[in-house]
């Protein structure tokens, strides 16, 4: 049986690979001017068949390469890990002046914090590259989705991610309340060290 | 420590100026209960004494209008011996004690003293400033999202929404706040200034706090700036 990608698999995996070997030469950019590296870590990966199939299944859609290339976005997804908020919205800036991106669509839950305190920046480009795509275009298009965080926010979401797949917790109403109060202590802690970065260059220069 | 004297018999506002300014308060006198008005909305103060007789609006309405934009300044009137109504009307209206003429400026200065000491109790525990709300007992600041504050921020945060509109100096930001930390250097002020600037940002807030690295800081709606 071929796969949900069809023959785009190895594609995507380049696209992918394209990607985060872009943001790699970026970090050791920035690391070499300031000492310091524009992320923590990076990681990508191409959604596993079984839950792309799982995911058109959950949108009533049918499981074909169709679906996954053109309907869902999040074939190719990135996690951008950084230490400090300002850094995150730098690698945006830096995405976004990549030739071939298109943003398709943002989502800035760090400054628009969902309500359960979870905090991310979220962005889904479509990138034109110099391979077919299925609508037989070529260069074709692809969509990767990129969510960056601070590790503080990264650790909380990991958390919180727990608790989603747990069934039955005892004191469910408590444990929420305290992970939303951890998520604005982060939040504090964040912006804190962001100053502190801030003022210490600032001495510098 | 700064108080408002509002007293219109100048012998007496003299007297008590030069004895509470020799105990090392800094003292402004207001002729009557509007000028008393004015100064508490450009000035921060300790506490305020008041006299109920002035010209022009009496210590009770002066008092009233204090209290009505929302701050929270012990107070101490000062009555005629007789008037008990006075008394009443001046506690009703606000007031935190009240002293009878003649008195021993001995006294006034103990009170002054006292309510100076119980006035951190008497600020509400959820203080609000534009769209930003501030929760000092859950450490939380808050508009469309919130955050957490450390203690010193809160401390910091509290004031300046107590103050909203009023000029305060770096000087007595530290003086209030890190007085007892003998180790710190007066520059922590300007850092934490920064910490809740960054802090209201995140969450969205309509409000901000003017100032350069020097001071003087204040609290002020986004629209009005």
């Amino acid at each position: 049986m071929a796969g949900i990608y069809g023959e785009y698999a190895e594609t995507l995996q380049k696209v992918m690979d394209q990607l985060i070997g872009e943001l790699s030469d970026y970090n050791n950019e920035v690391k070499e001017k300031t000492g310091d590296g524009i992320y923590e870590h990076l990681l990508g990966r191409i959604k596993s068949e079984e839950s792309m199939r799982e995911k058109c299944g959950r949108r009533g859609i049918p499981q074909t390469s169709e679906s996954a290339l053109r309907v869902m976005t999040d074939s190719i997804g990135l996690r951008v890990i950084t230490r400090f908020i300002d850094d995150i919205y730098q690698i945006v800036t830096f995405l976004r002046k990549l030739p071939g991106v298109t943003i398709v669509q943002e989502k800035d839950y760090i400054r628009h914090a969902k309500p359960n305190g979870y905090r991310s920046y979220h962005v889904i480009l479509n990138r034109e590259v110099p391979y077919p795509d299925i609508d037989g275009r070529q260069p074709g298009h692809y969509y990767i989705e990129v969510q960056l965080r601070t590790i503080a926010m990264d650790s909380w979401a990991s958390l919180e991610h727990q608790l989603k797949y747990k069934k039955d917790i005892g004191n469910e109403e408590l444990i929420v309340k305290e992970l939303k109060r951890c998520a604005d202590e982060l939040a504090g802690c964040d912006l804190s060290m962001q100053t502190i970065r801030n003022m210490i260059r600032e001495e510098e220069s | 420590m700064r108080i408002l004297l509002a007293e219109d018999e100048q012998q007496l506002s003299r007297a008590v100026a030069a004895v509470l300014s020799h105990m090392g308060y800094e003292i402004d006198v207001a002729e009557n209960g509007l000028r008393a008005v004015e100064l508490s909305g450009e000035k921060t103060y300790d506490c305020m004494v008041f006299d109920i007789m002035m010209p022009v609006m009496d210590g009770i309405e002066a008092l009233r209008q204090i209290r009505q934009s929302g701050d929270v300044t012990p107070v101490i009137m000062l009555t005629a011996k007789s008037e008990v109504s006075d008394r009443v009307t001046g506690l009703d209206a606000g007031a935190d004690d009240y002293l009878t003429k003649p008195f021993a400026i001995a006294e006034l200065a103990a009170r002054i003293r006292s309510l100076i000491r119980r006035n951190d109790s008497y600020t509400p525990k959820v203080i609000s400033c534009g769209n930003v709300s501030l929760d000092t007992s859950e450490l939380e600041l808050k508009a469309e999202n919130s955050v957490r504050l450390s203690e010193k921020e809160m401390q910091l945060m509290e004031l300046l929404i107590l103050n909203s509109g009023k000029e305060l100096t770096a000087g007595q930001l530290f003086e209030k706040i890190w007085k007892d930390d003998e180790s710190t250097p007066e520059g922590v002020v300007w850092m934490y200034i920064c910490y809740l600037r960054s802090k209201l940002e995140a969450v969205a807030a309509n409000v901000t706090i003017i100032g350069g690295r020097e001071g003087p800081f204040s609290l002020k709606e986004r629209e009005a700036l």
